[in-house]
């Protein structure tokens, strides 16, 4: 009897290890036409995604040549419908969307998905998650805000001292979301010398976010740092103080592009910033599109899998939406001067 | 005579290039004399090709339009701020429809009544009704509506036909009948040859002006209305742009944008021409500036061949006229 017991308890132990262990694995070789669809074409992070995508093809020896799909700026709303409904015609098996649509998408989505086309979001998701299987996130917003303070920490040091925020427009959503977190942040004991002066808004033109960081440097003489939570904001308040010949005495960081930012950090204007990788973005949505389409993935709560050279993930519900699935990608790439330089030429 | 000889060349010529396109397109594609793909084709760009047919009208009557996305913006974006404030979607059709109506009848009255440049007038109102639109909907998305208007907008109505291609059809040939069999379509076209004249003669210039404007608002609206419907859901930047490819469209067709001339057959192949094309660079996955280029090389061809052509011929005259 004892020994039936150890016997069971053993066997037990084995199935839930398995049961851990069992994370999806990709089948290789597959007939598959894929379609990566960015906001729109012509600029650097979708190039990046494309990049990454096409490094996950050639690792899992789909026969059939991913197709780089977009849309004009100009044109973007109906230009993804439009990309969605032909791809539906041609019966591809998966669709990969970095939504510029808003719930205005769905239609065009759920006649994909009715196809038995599988639709995963990545870089923006459909709000009402209406039609998609799963969204890729870049990173968490929340952390966002942690990631922004501790930079503000290390560049200011234990001494402290004031600082600044350049955002883009005043209702962009990202990044309101973002210096919220941030400022929640904040409240932390440690970053007790951290004092915040004011928010501007360059809107996300590069001669308008010069214009301001130039407002805020004659503003606040005592100021010694901006914070630029975009990628715009940040290369234009950088060039801001290198022309003023301030980078002595006041820093920028925030969320940057590393290629845009290389000279500005080599010179110590930006010591220190962060992004994702859109390479490893484009990398693990087409790892996850791939595994939807050929089976070995289901799109549920809870569901694991082997993103090749990225490792394990779990698809989770989305906490920062009401409905919807996402896997979160994370963490965030911190660049300084020791790493720019490899960073930029991706 | 000659000037009819022209006409109808160009839309020989349209004619032979809609055949190149289909041969191609079938060729190519597999997946293009689908149903469901056909029924798509024109799916995609319905609402901009409804309102070719109106805009047809007001070029060559020497005018133009330049407001009727916006007018499609707004009517689309009081129609969601009706909705969700609680009145019946019914009624909130409606009013969208009178929005249109009204942002019409302004344009007109400016235009006829004061004599204000319909280029002026209706660039004004690109800015000011989408400013309106905005206003309604801010930078949020309305969505949630019945299932029977979002039906209106996807499902097919008769056969494998939807509402708004069914629209489109009547539209052609209503259109078709006033501008090529009525008194009205006359005046259209002696408004847009010489206005001056035409009030000289005792026609009524402003009323023709104010009855074209109000139309196209109302037309304009009942595609804001449809778009809604297709996407399901309604953002103040709805249509932004589309005004552009409205006239490139009847400018294809062979209407001149100086007025009085131009045919609705002609209108009516260059929209063929445009969305065959489209969808076959689509089906071939060319997108994005490729297909915007090849469409604009095809509208700077259709500029240039018909002066290059009367150039080549005056040369070889001799300069007779």
């Amino acid at each position: 009897m004892k020994k039936y017991l150890l016997v069971t308890t053993a066997a037990a132990a084995m199935v839930l290890a398995m049961g851990q262990g069992a994370f999806a694995q990709a089948t290789p070789g597959a007939d598959l036409d894929m379609v990566l669809l960015p906001k729109f074409l012509g600029i650097l992070p979708f190039d990046q995604a494309h990049a990454g995508a096409l490094e996950a093809e050639k690792e899992l020896g789909n026969t059939k040549p991913l197709q780089f799909l977009g849309p004009t700026p100009e044109n973007s709303v109906a230009g993804q419908i439009e990309i969605i409904t032909n791809a539906t015609t041609q019966g591809v098996g998966a669709i990969m969307i970095s939504n510029n649509s808003g719930d205005q998408i769905v239609p065009a989505v759920k006649a994909a998905v009715e196809k038995g086309i599988k639709v995963v979001t990545w870089d923006s998701p459909i709000p009402s998650a209406e039609g998609e299987d799963v969204f890729v996130a870049q990173v968490d917003f929340a952390e966002t805000g942690t990631v922004m303070a501790d930079m503000a920490l290390s560049i200011l040091g234990a001494e402290g001292g004031k600082f600044a925020i350049l955002s883009a427009s005043p209702d962009a959503a990202n990044q309101n979301a973002w210096i919220a977190a941030m400022m929640d942040a904040l409240k932390d004991p440690k970053y007790a010398k951290l004092e915040f002066l004011a928010t501007v808004y360059g809107n996300d033109q590069s001669e308008e976010s010069y214009d301001q960081a130039n407002a805020l440097i004659d503003k606040y003489p005592d100021m010694k740092l901006i914070m630029s939570p975009t990628s715009v904001g940040i290369v234009a308040g950088a060039k801001a103080l290198q022309d003023e010949g301030l980078c002595d005495t006041i820093k920028i960081s925030g969320l940057g592009s590393p290629s845009e930012m290389l000279a500005y950090t080599q010179n110590g204007c930006a010591p220190e910033f962060a992004l994702w990788s859109f390479v490893d973005l484009g990398y693990l949505t087409y790892q996850t599109a791939y595994q939807l389409a050929t089976g070995t993935l289901k799109a549920e709560e809870g569901a694991t899998f082997t993103a090749g050279r990225m490792g394990e993930f779990t698809i989770t519900k989305d906490p920062t939406r009401a409905v919807g699935l996402r896997i979160l990608m994370g963490p965030f790439s911190i660049y300084n001067k020791d790493n720019i330089e490899a960073a930029a030429k991706e | 005579m000659k000037f009819l000889d022209r006409l109808r060349s160009w839309e020989g010529l349209l004619l032979a290039v809609l055949i190149a396109i289909v041969v191609m397109n079938v060729m190519r594609s597999p997946y293009y004399l689908g149903v469901g793909n056909i029924v798509n084709l024109f799916q995609l760009s319905i609402e901009k090709v409804i309102l070719a047919l109106i805009m047809a009208l007001i070029i060559i009557n020497g005018e133009i339009d330049l407001s009727v996305a916006s007018i499609m913006g707004l009517a689309a974006c009081v129609l969601a701020f009706l909705f969700q404030s609680g009145v019946p979607m019914p009624l909130a059709v409606v009013a969208a429809l009178l929005s249109g109506l009204a942002a019409g009848l302004f344009n007109g009255f400016w235009i006829a009544y004061v004599g204000l440049p319909s280029l002026a007038v209706t660039l004004a109102g690109l800015i000011g009704y989408r400013g309106v639109a905005r206003i309604f909907v801010e930078d949020r998305a309305i969505g949630g509506f019945p299932d029977w208007f979002n039906a209106l907008g996807q499902q097919p109505v008769v056969g494998p036909l939807t509402l708004s291609i069914l629209i489109f059809v009547i539209l052609f040939i209503v259109i078709a009948i006033i501008l090529h069999g009525s008194a009205f379509g006359r005046l259209v076209y002696v408004i847009g040859n010489n206005a001056q004249a035409a009030r000289y003669s005792g026609v009524r210039v402003k009323l023709v002006k104010m009855v074209l404007f109000a139309a196209s608002g109302t037309v304009a609206a009942s595609a804001g209305i449809l778009y809604a419907a297709r996407l399901g859901s309604v953002r103040g930047d709805m249509a932004t742009g589309f005004e552009l490819d409205i006239i490139t469209i009847v400018l294809l067709g062979g209407v001149s944008i100086f007025g009085g001339s131009g045919t609705i057959v002609g209108v009516g192949l260059s929209i063929l021409v445009i969305l065959n094309l489209r969808n076959g660079m689509g089906l071939a996955s060319i997108t994005g500036n490729t297909q915007t280029s090849v469409i604009g090389a095809l509208l700077i061809l259709s500029v240039l061949a018909p002066n290059l052509a009367q150039a080549v011929r005056l040369k070889f005259k001799g300069r007779e006229t």
